[in-house]
């Protein structure tokens, strides 16, 4: 009983400390602001912001660029993600396939993606495909390669296991291959997430018509830092909403998992 | 070429589907009707087994009536699991012949039926519920049954925890059940009982006899531990590099009180003969083990346990 109360308060306090140092940040940059030691020009104040979002949300070109940029990344992450899903898979299963595709692969991996922007660009010119494709290219290695990993680090003996008690094919690989490989390439795909952004706010501000990286290009030439902002934070927040779905799906998928079980 | 497990499975898999008719034949899953209770005959013939040019069994013999429970003993090393495994058909021999009731037992494709095997780690599937896990392999129309095996192994409660949350004992009683819902006629046991502490080993070696007791299959059992051997087995077979160099039947009554002088003095025996590892004394110690007195039904009651 008497020990409850600090036990409550260290718990308020977990939840309540993380969040500090940004609402002190926050108000020292609205007081920077509103006292003119901050220019606009440099920096708009906080609410200059909020109030920005907020009118491009009521106009409804907020949503639209949100959604563009959504779509590319969610079509890119599908396409990449699958290939070097089934690449991997491929690979990690049949050491002919590795042979044949891993070194190439594995060349191909030291490429910069971005360096290949030019090259994009004269083939696909500054339409949704060269995007889809940047994004794609980014997004398959980390998978491709946690999958090929993650396929190979299945435990010998449970597949031996499994053969000896009558599984095989299609059924060994569902019961026993995939769910072993699987938080191997959960890290794959949550590595993929952070690339995917990364590369499609490059993929916009180069070249695009519409999307977040095109409306802060836009707002620049305008010099309308605000706006420059609200794109920034976006992506800000949309890079941790794939971040807490990524984990929510391992949460799931890997609750068998004694590293994910509330304790 | 030592190919990698996934790739095995993958490539016989492959092989059984756009192989041969004989191959197809092999692959299909076995139809599961009610089989004769009871176990196999297993007759081991001249086996030879290599790794890498190194021979480490040398034309093993070794015979099991229906419903014997034979047990392997051996020092770490000296082929026992090896046979085991070929016995299995997890492993090709390179010589000799492994039948089961007259059948030729082919390296597995999946594995007999009737043939189970425990493995040291219980390898039960961490991804998969306990229920789950005994089920493993059961066509849906039979997955009541494992529900009612668990029970026998006394872990009906626990049937939707992960495997993760259970103890050593508790996870080697799972993968007795998940070996025994398939109704084996041979159950084939790799030292299941080497990682548990004592209390855990002695309870488990009870479960073990009694259900081989009530459901009759063959069972045969590798161990190093020489008093487990006599509490099981009705014969004790020494692996010394590779070859038999002792085959002592038990002729204790059931069950055997391990505090017995008869139960003390035939596992002193046994474990003297294995430790006096390679000599001429051989022949003359086994000669010895045979002339022990009193080994037919326990005169005195159990001491001590």
């Amino acid at each position: 009983m008497s020990n409850s109360k600090p036990k409550r308060w260290h718990a308020n306090a977990g939840a309540v400390a993380p969040w500090i140092v940004p609402v002190l940040l926050i108000v020292t940059w609205q007081a920077a602001s509103q006292l003119g030691w901050l220019s606009g020009r440099v920096l708009p104040a906080p609410l200059a912001v909020v109030e920005a979002a907020w009118t491009l949300a009521a106009s409804g070109e907020l949503w639209r660029h949100v959604w563009v940029s959504t779509w590319r990344a969610v079509v890119g992450l599908a396409v990449g993600g699958g290939l070097g899903l089934v690449l991997g898979l491929l690979t990690g299963t049949f050491r002919i396939a590795a042979t044949l595709l891993d070194s190439t692969l594995q060349m191909v991996r030291n490429i910069p993606t971005l360096a290949l922007i030019p090259l994009v660009i004269l083939w696909f010119g500054i339409d949704e495909t060269a995007k889809l494709f940047l994004v794609a290219l980014g997004v398959f290695f980390p998978v491709y390669l946690n999958t090929y990993h993650g396929i190979r680090a299945v435990d010998p003996g449970l597949v031996e296991m499994a053969r000896s008690y009558g599984l095989s094919g299609w059924r060994l690989y569902r019961e026993v291959i995939l769910p072993g490989a699987l938080p191997s390439i959960l890290v794959g795909v949550r590595f993929s997430l952070g690339l995917m952004w990364v590369i499609l706010i490059v993929a916009e501000t180069i070249s695009a018509q519409s999307g977040i990286g095109y409306m802060t290009m836009n707002a620049r030439e305008f010099l309308q830092t605000d706006v420059v902002l609200v794109g920034i934070l976006l992506y800000a927040l949309l890079g941790k909403l794939a971040d807490v779905l990524s984990r929510a799906l391992e949460r799931f998928w890997l609750r068998w998992h004694p590293g994910y079980q509330a304790a | 070429m030592h190919t990698h497990p996934v790739e095995q499975a993958a490539l016989a898999y492959l092989d059984a589907a756009l192989g041969t008719p004989a191959a197809r034949a092999t692959a299909r899953p076995v139809a599961h009707h009610p089989r004769p209770p009871g176990g196999v005959a297993l007759r081991v013939e001249q086996v030879v087994k290599r790794y890498n040019g190194r021979e480490v069994l040398h034309g093993i013999d070794l015979n099991a009536a229906p419903g014997e429970f034979v047990a392997i003993v051996g020092r770490s090393g000296c082929g026992k699991s090896t046979l085991l495994r070929l016995v299995a058909g997890l492993e090709a021999t390179d010589g000799g012949a492994v039948t089961i009731d007259a059948a030729d037992a082919r390296p597995g494709r999946g594995g007999r039926e009737d043939i189970r095997v425990m493995f040291q780690d219980a390898r039960l599937l961490p991804w998969k519920r306990v229920l789950g896990n005994v089920a493993l392999g059961l066509p849906r129309a039979r997955r009541a049954d494992a529900a009612s095996v668990l029970a026998q192994v006394g872990l009906a409660e626990r049937a939707g925890e992960w495997p993760a949350r259970l103890s050593g004992g508790q996870r080697q009683r799972v993968a007795l059940a998940r070996a025994l819902v398939h109704h084996p006629r041979l159950l084939l046991l790799d030292e299941p009982l080497g990682a548990l502490d004592a209390l855990t080993r002695i309870e488990m070696q009870a479960l073990i006899e009694a259900l081989w007791r009530r459901l009759g299959f063959t069972a045969l059992l590798v161990t190093h531990d020489v008093s487990e051997a006599i509490a099981l087995a009705d014969r004790v077979v020494l692996i010394e590099d590779g070859r038999i160099t002792l085959d002592q039947p038990v002729a204790l009554a059931r069950p055997r009180q391990r505090g017995s002088a008869a139960f003390a003095q035939l596992e002193a025996a046994v474990l003297d003969r294995v430790m006096r590892k390679g000599g001429s004394a051989d022949f003359l110690t086994s000669q010895q083990l045979f002339e022990l007195p009193a080994l037919s039904p326990d005169p005195s009651p159990a001491t001590s346990v």
